[in-house]
């Protein structure tokens, strides 16, 4: 913006020719989600070229089965990110919790998500008393909770966790189930609505707002009389929770529990926000884009799985494609 | 005109306290759990001081890239992914060699290295995408490139090298003296460059205010890339450090994973604030080996390694809540 301060003939005519690639640029840039969907589109048509029984219901059911878990852990972080935080403990929490629900499979499904979902409550809170009161980098204070929640729940698997590591029939079917003959996941209908949730939260709510105005200045909304470390701590609770609800999905697909059960969904989690097109520095971003990246990252998972390439370039593929897409995006909103 | 001299040391050096209290306090906190350890064992001698000071190095290394890399205003999530990817290629490369080849592969990994992560500080610089961002793309393609140069653990170095770091041709007992050299030499000199450098003087600039750095006429893109450089060389470091502790190549995810997030907690406890600009490399050095002591430490009290990850986690947290809550009195005091 600082580069040409007089428009100058020669500019005119040259933006004239490039007129219809610069107003499909313009709009993209505007409406950032319009790209991500012209990728995902692209991706699903790969995926179908590459394995043409993908594009069918079993197909686009078993993405969406995996993108559920991933897109709720992914909505954590895009709560946190708003506000400049970040969690590395989600998926702690997410394992956790999955751990406990499991645990208590015996004691009814209702019991058993209840008390899973304590453990994001607790954690959650532990995650914001610390960042918002003690103020610790938010990066270290999850990274911290993360090894102790490891640490708690190895030797507690030990101890009073003891016993079954086997969900209950119930949180299986929402896990990992489906009705209308078996075309749509119930998981998705618990996702949709925790997407419905959290739209309405972030635009229509003055709690929504206050996250934007802390992530953009922190400083100007604490002067305007704002409590910020009770909001902070808030989102950092809201934040746990949907760990603890995407842990308990996610185990209800697999079953059975372990302690690794949400370990590789840190970074997607993180990257499906950033693709998304949330600022990690926070003010900027929604959920609507972060449910595009979780989308985006599974067909990219299930393609990557198709080709059977191997793990070792499965990763390299995944982190070019992560890395390219955060690139066309920056460089797309910069113009705007 | 004596008086005037001597109160004026007395300011510089109470200014110099002041300013690396937190690196100072982290150096006791280590002399002081060493003190403890040593009267926590019926033994405590070269073999202890060994096993620390060696196991130490590829963390240490790591902090102190990822410290240099944070004190330039960025943040390197792929530091333990480049760590896999030396580990591998070392492992595999190295393997039945004689010393001279091992050390060339050495030297040219380093450097190699180096410039691979510079390209991806060049890649943070032009794209504007934010440095935790890329890198975390970035170590997901190194640690896939690791895992592809060795598909599963093995390979091997020349026995020499496995003195060089670890003081004994077996990598088992030995004396400290290598591995203390190994860990004080790098650490001086890449403390020296940070502080007595324009280079390093720069990364400090950039990372305090990179705005007001380019006004006054800084080349913030060289000193951002040459963070990320330096970041890239400490993290090859800390793999060739790897394969002579452990002998082979581990290409595990996980590893990388667990090394990146040990880097960034060192760096934090070490005194480094992750907004850049301030602390100390050595605080850092110090920071990387408290949190490799704690596990013998606690081993040593009877606490189970379970509770030791508990206990990790809680004194780090702790630590940070502490530095906060002095900010906070100090901030409500002035």
């Amino acid at each position: 913006m600082n580069q040409s301060p007089l428009p100058t003939q020669a500019n005119a005519a040259a933006a004239a020719p490039a007129g219809l690639a610069a107003r499909a640029a313009a709009l993209v840039a505007e409406r950032p989600t319009l790209a991500l969907t012209g990728i995902l589109a692209l991706l699903v048509l790969i995926t179908g070229l590459v394995e043409p029984n993908y594009l069918s219901v079993s197909g686009a059911r078993n993405t969406l089965l995996q993108a559920a878990p991933l897109g709720i852990l992914a909505g954590a972080q895009t709560i946190l990110m708003l506000t400049g935080g970040i969690d590395l403990s989600v998926t702690m929490i997410a394992t956790g919790s999955a751990y406990v629900a499991a645990n208590q499979s015996a004691e009814g499904a209702v019991i058993a998500i209840v008390l899973g979902i304590v453990v994001g409550l607790v954690v959650g809170s532990a995650n914001g008393v610390g960042v918002s009161v003690f103020r610790v980098n938010p990066l270290i204070m999850t990274l911290a909770m993360s090894g102790i929640l490891l640490g708690l729940f190895t030797a507690w698997a030990q101890t009073i966790l003891q016993g079954s590591t086997q969900m209950g029939p119930f949180i299986k079917l929402i896990g990992g189930g489906s009705f209308l003959g078996n075309r749509i996941p119930y998981s998705v209908v618990v996702w949709a609505l925790i997407a419905g949730g959290l739209i309405w939260l972030l635009r229509r709510t003055g709690w929504g707002r206050l996250l934007y105005a802390i992530g953009d200045n922190e400083i100007a909304v604490r002067l305007a009389g704002v409590r910020v470390w009770q909001v902070r701590i808030t989102a950092y609770i809201a934040a746990g929770v949907l760990g603890s609800i995407g842990g308990i999905l996610l185990g209800g697909r697999t079953g059975a529990v372990d302690l690794q059960l949400a370990n590789a969904f840190l970074l997607p989690s993180v990257a499906a926000a950033v693709i998304g097109g949330t600022s990690i520095f926070g003010g900027v971003g929604g959920y609507a884009g972060t449910i595009l990246g979780a989308l985006i990252l599974s067909v990219l998972n299930s393609m990557l799985t198709f080709l059977n390439v191997g793990q070792a370039i499965q990763q390299v593929v995944y982190g070019a494609i992560v890395l390219a897409l955060a690139w066309g995006y920056a460089g797309l909103t910069r113009r705007a | 005109m004596i008086t005037t001299v001597r109160s004026a040391g007395v300011a510089l050096w109470r200014t110099g306290l002041a300013r690396n209290t937190w690196t100072l306090g982290v150096w006791l906190l280590l002399s002081v759990l060493l003190i403890w350890y040593a009267t926590l064992i019926p033994v405590f001698g070269q073999f202890q001081v060994t096993s620390i000071s060696k196991n130490s190095l590829p963390l240490v290394y790591l902090a102190i890239g990822q410290a240099i890399i944070v004190i330039a205003g960025g943040i390197d999530l792929s530091l333990g992914a480049l760590l896999l990817l030396t580990n591998a290629l070392a492992a595999r490369l190295m393997d039945d060699q004689p010393f001279a080849m091992v050390l060339f592969i050495a030297i040219v990994l380093i450097a190699g290295l180096g410039i691979l992560n510079a390209l991806v500080g060049y890649v943070i610089s032009v794209s504007r995408v934010p440095d935790i961002v890329v890198t975390l793309a970035t170590g997901y393609i190194w640690s896939g490139f690791a895992l592809w140069i060795l598909p599963s653990p093995g390979g091997g170095t020349a026995p020499e090298f496995r003195w060089l770091f670890t003081g004994a041709q077996s990598g088992i007992g030995g004396t400290y003296v290598m591995p203390i050299l190994m860990m004080a030499v790098p650490a001086i000199l890449v403390f020296l460059l940070s502080r007595h450098t324009r280079i390093g003087l720069s990364i400090y600039a950039i990372g305090s205010d990179s705005v007001a750095s380019r006004l006054a006429g800084l080349d913030v893109r060289r000193a951002k890339i040459s963070s990320y450089a330096i970041g890239g060389a400490m993290a090859a470091l800390a793999g060739l450090a790897t394969v002579a502790l452990t002998g082979t190549g581990d290409p595990r995810f996980s590893v990388g994973a667990n090394a990146t997030l040990n880097s960034v907690a060192a760096v934090v406890l070490g005194g480094v604030a992750l907004v850049g600009g301030t602390g100390l490399v050595l605080g850092v050095v110090a920071a990387g080996v408290i949190l490799i002591m704690l596990n013998p430490i606690l081993s040593a009290m009877g606490i189970d390694p379970n509770n030791a990850q508990i206990i990790q986690g809680l004194l780090i947290a702790g630590v940070m809540m502490v530095g906060g809550l002095v900010t906070l009195l100090r901030e409500r005091s002035a």
